[in-house]
């Protein structure tokens, strides 16, 4: 692929912080959501005004999943909401986690969605019904080891759907086998929790998302490096692969060139390039060339991206976030 | 020593007294000599009344604190909870003190328009700019001074403050150093307070009891403010090397220490409750780093649940022994934060519309005063700065806000000239 060839062809200004972006299918359409609460539905090339905006939650919307004509919403109030995309109505909420939901991720043959929350619960859903099929709980504990709360970050599915995995604030990761909840392998991410035991005592970082390679060997996990002043996200982005199998960490990127957290993680269907999205006080897109085992190209971003979505064998990448939403278009 | 204004009165307002010997004695005050009302302040001594401030350091936001917004596009992701006083609702990280809302006032209106960590903790904790030619003293030592007993053996003032950023702030300007703190930095046990190792403590003991003998001999026959002063400052001393054993929270019953938690902070808090049953007047205890300019949101997700239990906890076991209604709890920051939230997802510093609370002596609980707007930008009723904070700090614990010091021969009223404390804060 040629990742060297990405131009902005969509730059729309928004009121709102986006979290989180679904994309109708074989359009120029997506939901999108975030920091007021609300859904919206626009099309990136009519940017003017949004096709449909509706109220959802009563707290920052983190989630979005959309399945045919299903458009399922989980938010920072603990709720899943299920809605009719095309009308915008509403047909369920669920009170599906005691604390913010972080994210939510579709599996392969949309059947079913996995949501982690900072309950510490990674849930599994039917996507049709709303029934909780699945729940996997006490791996993730609640505390940090300094007694704070911890949070449940991330989450992914793999290419078969078979094993899902989560990532926590202090960088425990886990993997699971989704349909009997069995923890089969866990790993180890600290260098992207900092906690600052004299100068500041308290905490940042985390891991914020996960990718399984198409071929399910490599689990990778985006997140930020060591950082000095916890003030600031002022460490670079970094992403740490495993072999999930052997629980061992087979290669480190950092993004030299940008700041901040990596909050989307994807791997190009062929398996050798990972793409990280993410930001701080600006946004970026890193290519990582796993063959060449090393950041093959970074492109500055005009946000600090929070989510992204991405079709045709990521030739058209579209990334929401601060106050923004970005349309990279391959050459 | 410094000197004795040369145009002194004579009357008793003038008079120099032991404890301002004492204080000359032990620090010093450059250039300038000190007289003031104690007779007024001796009833007021009596008392026994205490202060425990819970210094936020590096701005505590007070949308996810005191003045949540829900719902603003400035208000951030958590929701308001309802409070013990019906309509008042403050942020749901805070659950417990919600609950127990009935000895709290919240104030949300302080306009102290300074962003700036250094001289903004300077202003918060003295309640005013320093001149350039002099140094205020800050809440910690005016306190010391107001509330401490003469013949006390506990410190007057003890700043627990172990995390590194942002020091360096307190101090007690033109009263000296005998007002000043007692830091503790590095642990909550008191450094260089203990007898040399060399020294058995049956040698210890008795070398005090031959200096006690021998100064009770000079002093027969002989009256004197000085040797009084003298053998205060020994009592003293030996008081504070005693008094070691308020630090060790080990001391305290496992049930009280695991009501607080297992926090640093809250090990610290727990020790101030002791220090402040044993007499000391003034206790702050440093809490830093609410300096979120990144993560804003996850940072207050960890520090303030933190403090909703400490906070909390505190005061029901102040109240439990009786000792709330003689005791004053501040919460304060030197600013609050952004109602903007930044590309990191953080709040920067901002002091135009902020908030902090005072819980038990004096204070009118279970109410809020002041107002900032929808959004958070600014005061839109009742707003203070940090004279008038001060102002209803003193005139809470009973003290006059425009009670004089002096420097030389001028006066220097504890709060600004013609500051008001606020009335509506007040029981």
């Amino acid at each position: 692929m040629n990742y060297t060839s990405y131009k902005v062809d969509k730059n729309l200004n928004r009121q709102d912080i986006l979290f989180t972006v679904a994309r109708v299918p074989n359009s120029s359409k997506a939901y999108v959501a975030g920091s007021d609460f609300k859904i919206h539905e626009i099309d990136f090339d009519n940017p003017k005004p949004d096709l449909r905006s509706f109220p959802a939650h009563s707290s920052y919307v983190t989630a979005l999943i959309l399945k045919d004509d299903t458009l399922i919403s989980g938010a920072y109030d603990g709720k899943l909401s299920w809605w009719k995309a095309s009308t915008g109505e509403k047909i369920k909420t669920l009170d599906a986690h005691k604390k913010w939901i972080r994210q939510a991720a579709l599996s392969p043959d949309g059947k079913l969605f996995a949501s982690v929350a900072d309950d510490m619960a990674l849930r599994i859903w039917d996507i049709k019904d709303g029934k909780m099929v699945r729940e996997m709980t006490g791996e993730h504990k609640p505390l940090t080891p300094n007694d704070f709360q911890s949070m449940l970050y991330a989450c992914a599915f793999n290419k078969d759907g078979k094993l899902v995995a989560s990532a926590d604030k202090t960088g425990h990761i886990v993997v699971w086998e989704t349909h009997t909840g069995k923890k089969i392998a866990t790993m180890e991410a600290p260098i992207m929790y900092t906690w600052d035991p004299s100068a500041r005592r308290h905490s940042i970082g985390g891991p914020r998302s996960l990718a399984f390679s198409p071929d399910s060997k490599l689990l990778a996990v985006g997140g930020t490096g060591t950082i000095g002043n916890i003030d600031h996200l002022e460490a670079n982005g970094r992403i740490e692969v495993f072999n999930w199998e052997k629980s061992e960490r087979v290669h480190e990127f950092v993004t030299d060139k940008s700041k901040g957290l990596v909050e989307h993680l994807e791997f190009h269907p062929d398996g050798n390039i990972l793409l990280g999205a993410g930001g701080a006080g600006e946004g970026f897109l890193a290519f990582i060339d796993l063959k060449e085992k090393k950041v093959a190209h970074q492109e500055k971003a005009a946000m600090n991206i929070h989510a992204l979505a991405s079709t045709d064998g990521m030739k058209s990448l579209l990334a929401v976030g601060h106050h923004r939403v970005l349309h990279f278009k391959m050459a | 020593m410094s000197k004795i204004r040369k145009n002194y009165c004579g009357s008793s307002e003038h008079e120099v007294s032991r404890r301002q010997f004492l204080g000359s004695a032990a620090g010093g005050i450059a250039g300038a000599s000190l007289l003031a009302q104690e007779s007024l302040s001796a009833e007021l001594k009596k008392q026994g009344k205490s202060v425990i401030l819970l210094w936020l350091a590096g701005g505590a936001s007070q949308f996810e604190t005191f003045d949540p917004k829900p719902g603003a596009v400035t208000g951030g992701p958590f929701q308001s909870i309802q409070t013990s006083t019906p309509g008042v609702r403050i942020s749901e990280l805070m659950p417990k003190m919600a609950a127990r809302f009935k000895d709290t006032c919240v104030i949300r209106s302080l306009n102290t328009r300074n962003g700036d960590h250094g001289s903004a903790s300077q202003l918060m904790m003295r309640g005013r700019k320093d001149e350039a030619s002099l140094k205020y003293p800050d809440m910690g030592a005016v306190l010391a001074r107001e509330l401490g007993k003469p013949e006390s053996q506990v410190p007057d003032y003890v700043s627990f403050y172990l995390q590194t950023e942002g020091r360096n702030f307190s101090g007690s300007g033109f009263l000296g150093a005998r007002f000043g703190p007692m830091e503790l930095s590095k642990s909550v046990m008191p450094e260089n307070i203990n007898k040399p190792d060399h020294i058995s403590e049956i040698d210890f003991h008795d070398r005090m009891a031959l200096r006690n003998l021998w100064s009770k001999n000079f002093e027969q026959g002989r009256v004197s403010g000085t040797l009084a002063s003298h053998q205060q400052a020994y009592l003293r001393v030996n008081g504070i090397m005693d008094s070691q054993k308020l630090f060790d929270v080990t001391k305290e019953p496992q049930k009280i220490r695991n009501q607080y938690g297992p926090t640093q902070f809250a090990e610290q808090v727990l020790i101030a409750r002791r220090l402040a049953e044993s007499g000391v007047p003034f206790v702050r205890v440093g809490r830093a780093w609410w300096d979120s300019h990144g993560q804003n949101f996850e940072t207050h997700q960890e520090l303030v649940p933190e403090l909703d239990h400490v906070m909390a906890t505190l005061l029901t076991d102040l109240e439990d022994r009786g000792m709330l209604k003689n005791t004053l709890v501040v919460t304060l920051s030197e600013f609050g934060r952004t109602p903007g939230i930044n590309s990191s997802l953080g709040r920067d510093h901002f002091a135009n519309a902020w908030s902090c609370s005072l819980s038990g002596c004096g204070i009118k609980g279970g109410s809020v005063f002041g107002k900032t707007d929808e959004r958070g930008d600014k005061v839109v009723e009742g707003e203070i700065g940090a004279a008038r904070l001060f102002a209803t700090i003193y005139k809470a614990l009973g003290i006059n806000p425009q009670k004089n010091y002096y420097v030389g021969s001028r006066p220097v009223p504890l709060t600004d000239p013609g500051t008001e404390p606020v009335k509506e804060v007040l029981a």
